[in-house]
């Protein structure tokens, strides 16, 4: 018989799902080994990313060294209110976002000026000397920091003392780790020692990805130094900046914990504690797991919805950001 | 650049300021080298250490009389080679199914794996997790619960994405199946990239101390790191218990002793620092490629 006019060729729905997972079964037996390759990596994400997630419920339980899991009832917003009434939690989150704050104003920065300094100089080999100068602290842990500074520091036998004596004071030198006027500074002073040499190196490729004719364009129509790069080099990190500051912005709850827990002491508690080493203090410490999670959820949920703004604005500037 | 006399200035300036920074970098490592080689009586005193004061072997003798920092010693070691032997296969046993593009739910996984980076259960979650597992006090806690990176799992699959899909196709076409095609085709295109991501992992085994604090209550099970560590927040002598004319010495070997236990904790990555900088570099500029 022969169709003629308008006549659709419209198959049934129920067909062609079949259809469909037909061709799923088989392109999944085709490429069977493909699949089995995949599954410890998928197994590995469920197991100890996804499963503590679920974990979040205790947060609703009165959970506790105290209360074992048998025991434990649901109280709902109970934790979360107490938790705002804490002054423990109130003081990590103050200390959290002052530090944080401090990082985006001074080691944000840090490894950007290197950058550019070390972008002028002439002598090649002094160039690569200095970089593989500055990138040595980034291997350098925590703990080795501690150790190191904690001897420079020391106000028996460090350095200051002696420092101090070369200008003159005679008077007392005390350790500025242990000073709650001056522990933030070293914080920060630290996190820079550590990462914005290496922190150099992104900074250098984008400039090196700077179109050099820009510049040359611009010496020719005799521009200053200032000039070049105020309107050639700043513009042409400007989106790289631009994406970079507003991730950290979105990590603002994060602040270092690996440094914190590793350099802090009691005598600075008062400037140091942030959230995430009070989460370890009240949970592992004092075992009030519920009470802990709780903080550990606020923190979770409210730096999630930070980075997904953060990087939906990074991506409006810049298009193709994004590693996934 | 044009060498102009404003030019020259600001060359020296630069290069003052470099110099500067490549010093405060520097010194505190050379503070603590130096120190732990000089004697420790002449060391006390404090001040600036660019040579030794007096030099003396004596803190580094004391410390290898314990047998603590042997036992941490092998500790991070096999930490560091299985952990990132672990990390690598399945990282990239991962990586690369997903960058096919014809793997079905792909995208799903993908972003599934994503979010991971965005949000996490917490601490606590988790360390209730692994000692669900009974892995509390087992060396595999420091291992298995960072198995894969995120970060370092999307690099490899986009890397493994940048390469000709003909690769893959043609030799799929030809009957290969896919271990065949990532060990012998893809992984040997991929070296640079794999030795980056590679020495990633290593530098976090060898440096990372929390997750020993966190989940290893025997000694004997200890990592350097928190060796280190313990030896630094205690001041006390009574650590090591095998050397017995430390008492008579007191506090004068206990700061050099602590220098000591620093350098060793951190020669290895100084030594091997330099002869794989490059591999860094390229692993960063590997991982900042869009896309």
């Amino acid at each position: 018989m022969n169709y003629t006019g308008n006549h659709s060729y419209k198959v049934s729905n129920t067909k062609r799902y079949k259809k469909k997972y037909n061709n799923i079964i088989r392109m999944l037996r085709k490429d069977k080994l493909l699949y089995l390759m995949a599954i410890p990596g998928i197994i590995y994400f469920i197991l100890f990313h996804y499963v503590p997630m679920y974990g979040i419920s205790i947060a609703f339980t009165d959970y506790s060294i105290y209360k074992p899991m048998s025991e434990a009832s649901f109280i709902g917003l109970e934790n979360f209110n107490k938790l705002f009434g804490t002054f423990g939690f109130n003081r990590a989150l103050r200390n959290t976002i002052i530090i944080s704050i401090y990082n985006l104003l001074f080691s944000f920065p840090a490894p950007i000026i290197l950058a550019l300094i070390l972008n002028e100089v002439w002598n090649k080999t002094f160039k690569r000397t200095v970089q593989t100068v500055i990138y040595l602290p980034h291997f350098i842990s925590w703990i080795v920091i501690l150790g190191i500074f904690s001897a420079i520091f020391s106000s028996s036998t460090g350095v200051i003392k002696r420092l101090a004596e070369m200008v003159g004071y005679s008077g007392k030198v005390q350790n500025i780790m242990n000073l709650q006027s001056t522990f933030r500074a070293f914080l920060v002073g630290t996190n820079i020692w550590k990462t914005a040499g290496f922190g150099t190196i992104l900074y250098m490729a984008t400039l090196a990805s700077i179109n050099p004719e820009l510049y040359e364009a611009a010496i020719v129509d005799g521009a200053t130094r200032w000039q070049q790069t105020w309107h050639i080099t700043l513009p042409g990190l400007r989106s790289t900046i631009v994406i970079l500051l507003i991730m950290r912005a979105g990590r603002i709850l994060n602040a270092n914990f690996e440094q914190i827990y590793a350099l802090y002491n009691p005598f600075v508690y008062e400037v140091s504690e942030v959230l995430e080493t009070y989460i370890y203090k009240m949970g592992i410490g004092e075992a009030k797991f519920s009470f802990s999670t709780a903080a550990g959820v606020f923190k979770a949920i409210i730096g999630f919805i930070l980075v997904v703004v953060t990087n939906w604005l990074a991506k409006k500037i810049d298009s193709d950001y994004g590693i996934y | 650049m044009s060498k102009t006399k404003s030019g020259k200035i600001f060359q020296y300036i630069f290069v003052i300021i470099l110099l500067v920074y490549g010093f405060m970098t520097l010194y505190p490592v050379c503070h603590v080298i130096m120190y732990s080689i000089s004697d420790p009586k002449k060391a006390m005193g404090g001040g600036l250490f660019f040579l030794p004061k007096g030099l003396s072997f004596e803190s580094f003798r004391l410390l290898f009389q314990t047998k603590e920092v042997f036992i941490a010693y092998r500790n991070t070691i096999f930490v560091t080679v299985v952990g990132t032997c672990i990390n690598m296969i399945m990282t990239a046993g991962l990586a690369y199914p997903l960058s096919i593009r014809r793997f079905i739910g792909r995208n799903f996984i993908s972003l599934a794996i994503y979010f991971t980076m965005l949000f996490s259960g917490g601490m606590i979650p988790l360390y209730l997790l692994v000692e669900s597992l009974g892995l509390i006090d087992s060396i595999w806690a420091l291992i298995l619960p960072g198995t894969i990176s995120a970060w370092n799992m999307f690099i490899m699959r986009n890397y493994f994405q940048g390469l000709p899909c003909e690769l893959e196709e043609s030799a799929s076409l030809d009957g290969a199946s896919p271990m065949v095609i990532l060990f012998r085709i893809i992984l040997p295109i991929s070296k640079p990239m794999l030795a980056a991501i590679a020495l990633f992992y290593a530098v976090v085994h060898w440096n990372s101390y929390f997750n020993c604090i966190l989940y290893i209550n025997t000694q004997s099970k200890q990592t350097l790191q928190v060796f280190l560590r313990s030896m630094l927040t205690y001041t006390s002598m009574q650590q090591m218990a095998t050397a017995t004319d430390l008492d008579a010495l007191g506090e004068l070997t206990e700061e050099s002793v602590k220098m000591a236990t620093i350098v060793v904790s951190v020669i290895p990555m100084l030594i091997v620092y330099p002869f794989l900088q490059k591999y860094f570099v390229t692993g960063i500029m590997i991982g900042s490629i869009k896309g």
